[in-house]
């Protein structure tokens, strides 16, 4: 059964990686930015089984976006490098943040998150010399000169790893750890659990994830601005793919964002000014009514009909 | 929740520092003082209705700031079609919000109420995002400002010129937060809600309807909000995302008073709006003005994280 299981992953992957072979330019598009948004779902989700929810996801997506041009054009650093580095340099950001307001944490922590992505951009306009200011910055051409294959497989491994990060964290005990935590701090607490470590710990990891998307996105797109790089949309989407899709889960981000990906494409048509109302509404009606997601209300219902 | 010992504890001390500081920004920069008081008036009154839904429902309104900002739209369109003045619109503004605020209540908030806190903290941030792009897919993001002649009057003392206008923003503080004062402490309604908020068993065992004092209370608040996006209008240019900084703000001095300290907003607001200005008045430094409030959030949160470990 498990090896089976395997062998299923490595099927999918399999297909994923040649998808290039069979499909055009615009459907390739696709996919890019539905597997940004899976990569950015599941890492906030991530951060979500600790029991403490970041509406930071646009801020941290923006300072990976940032810090990978500003690297790439100032330091010359080859653009693959510099995603990573872009990573790095939100996961840092997180743990400043991090070892400041984790102490208190729920709504305290929440509200410093959903300041984040404004605060970046009043710091990011204040500094137009280097950053470009309100225009933002221009690369002088994209990742792989626009190649649509090679932008899809750098996606493609942007959201494997946060697949495998995802898959990792729930199979070691760092997930008991975080479930705990989730659960009831002062049993956690008692039962020896380091809970501020382990915070900070996941707030850095998921938030160098998130960078290192913004990162890709900045290179693909060749440019990066206050307005675009720190767009709400990277926060709400996210948001409502996870929740969808099913919290607390690998496949539920990733299955609410297939979902809702290819739904934005439709919107983004239909009501151009307008589609993230759809995103707010899911949300409400997710919590309102199945707050299990899609994924956690069909196993519910598969127990009962076992069961019965 | 303790509101009259919070009150004489920490305000004696607070009430000195910031006249000596009032005094020396007085002789220096009159300017940052006058404004910086309009200015904190401003959120004080933006921030108490949330404080009073945190501290009383116990749920932290993701979306505050956009009501406020349905209410400067609400008075905008009133005035354009019926040419109601701004500042009497704030009567039937009240009334509608009261209503939008059941409507919420009873259709969204009240299904929350015993979940976990981070559902509530997902559902008012999606309630907030519907309200932005619902206003945004119907007004679109240009920003808009009703032509009004009084709001830039000023007064001169001497060599300097103020507006007098944004005193209308000291008198909604004070009105506010007096009503509120009253209420909570004089009436019985407002001693059942003080009640409510300490403890909702304990209120229900001694027959407080609690679910009835909690919907009072949150459109009560509601309507306040909508009522002060009436007045923000007259001064302000109104566009979707307006009302979305104060949602933060207003946290920010939340967290620095305390949950449930109503009258320390005031002094907290003080603190945030002169700092502003203070920043504001210096040219070329100004664009810092929006990241203060970050600052001095991160700051109390450390604070208050301390003071617990060494207790």
């Amino acid at each position: 059964m498990r090896n089976l299981r395997y062998l299923l992953y490595i099927a999918i992957l399999i297909i994923l990686l040649t998808l290039p072979l069979y499909t055009g330019v615009y459907l390739l598009n696709v996919m890019d930015i539905i597997l940004i948004y899976i990569a950015l779902a599941l890492s906030w989700d991530m951060l979500l089984r600790s029991g403490q929810i970041s509406f930071g996801i646009a801020g941290l997506f923006g300072v990976g976006g940032y810090g990978a041009v500003l690297l790439h054009l100032n330091l010359g650093i080859s653009p693959l490098f510099s995603i990573l580095m872009g990573g790095v340099a939100a996961g840092a950001l997180a743990w400043l943040v991090g070892m400041a307001v984790l102490q208190l944490r729920g709504m305290y922590f929440a509200i410093v998150t959903l300041a984040l992505a404004e605060i970046f951009r009043v710091i990011i306009r204040n500094f137009p010399d280097l950053t470009g200011g309100p225009e933002g910055t221009v690369l002088p051409s994209a990742i792989f000169a626009g190649n649509s294959t090679k932008t899809y497989w750098l996606v493609l491994a942007v959201a494997v790893v946060s697949v495998m990060a995802s898959e990792i964290f729930r199979r070691t005990r760092i997930h008991f750890a975080l479930t705990s935590i989730r659960n009831d701090e002062i049993v956690a607490r008692s039962s020896g659990i380091d809970v501020f470590k382990y915070l900070v710990f996941i707030f850095v990891i998921t938030s160098a994830i998130q960078g290192m998307t913004g990162g890709a996105y900045a290179h693909i797109y060749g440019f990066v601005s206050p307005e675009g790089s720190f767009s709400v949309d990277f926060t709400l989407l996210p948001i409502a793919m996870a929740l969808l899709g099913g919290m607390h889960s690998t496949w539920g981000p990733v299955v609410g964002g297939i979902l809702l990906g290819v739904v934005s494409e439709f919107l983004k048509l239909q009501i151009p000014y307008g589609h993230l109302l759809v995103y707010g509404l899911i949300i409400v009606i997710t919590i309102l009514f199945f707050p299990q997601g899609i994924l956690g209300t069909l196993g519910q219902k598969l127990k009962k009909t076992g069961n019965g | 929740m303790n509101l009259l010992s919070k009150l004489k504890q920490s305000s004696y001390q607070i009430t000195i520092i910031s006249f000596v500081l009032a005094i020396i920004l007085a002789i220096w920069k009159p300017h940052v003082l006058i404004e910086g008081i309009q200015r904190a008036c401003l959120y004080a009154v933006i921030a108490l209705p949330m404080a009073l839904i945190l501290g009383i429902v116990g749920i932290i309104n993701l979306a505050h700031g956009d009501f406020m900002m349905l209410g400067a739209y609400f008075a905008y369109f009133l005035n354009v079609y019926t040419g109601m003045d701004p500042l009497v619109a704030i009567f039937p503004a009240l009334l509608a919000f009261f209503l939008i605020g059941i409507a919420s209540y009873r259709a969204i908030i009240k299904y929350v109420l015993g979940a976990p806190e981070l559902n509530q903290l997902l559902l008012t941030f999606g309630l907030a995002m519907i309200m932005e792009q619902l206003a945004n897919l119907l007004w679109t993001s240009r920003p808009i400002k009703l032509p009004l002649s009084y709001v830039s009057s000023s007064a001169t003392i001497g060599s300097f010129t103020f507006g007098t206008f944004e005193f209308v923003y000291i008198g909604a503080a004070i009105i506010v937060l007096s009503g509120l004062l009253l209420f909570l402490k004089r009436t019985s309604t407002g001693q059942a809600a003080l009640a409510v908020g300490q403890n909702p068993r304990g209120a229900k065992l001694v027959g407080i309807h609690v679910d009835r004092t909690y919907l009072l209370i949150f459109s009560l608040s509601i309507a306040l909000v909508g009522a002060i996006g009436v007045i923000f209008m007259t001064r302000h240019s109104i566009f979707p995302l307006v009302g979305a900084p104060f949602t933060m703000k207003s946290f920010c001095l939340i967290a620095m008073a305390g949950i449930g300290n109503l009258v320390g907003i005031l002094w907290c607001s003080l603190i945030l709006g002169l700092a502003e200005n203070f920043v504001l008045s210096f040219r070329g430094y100004a664009g810092w003005a929006d990241i203060l409030f970050f600052a001095l959030i991160v700051l109390v949160i450390m604070v208050r994280s301390h003071q617990r470990q060494v207790k």
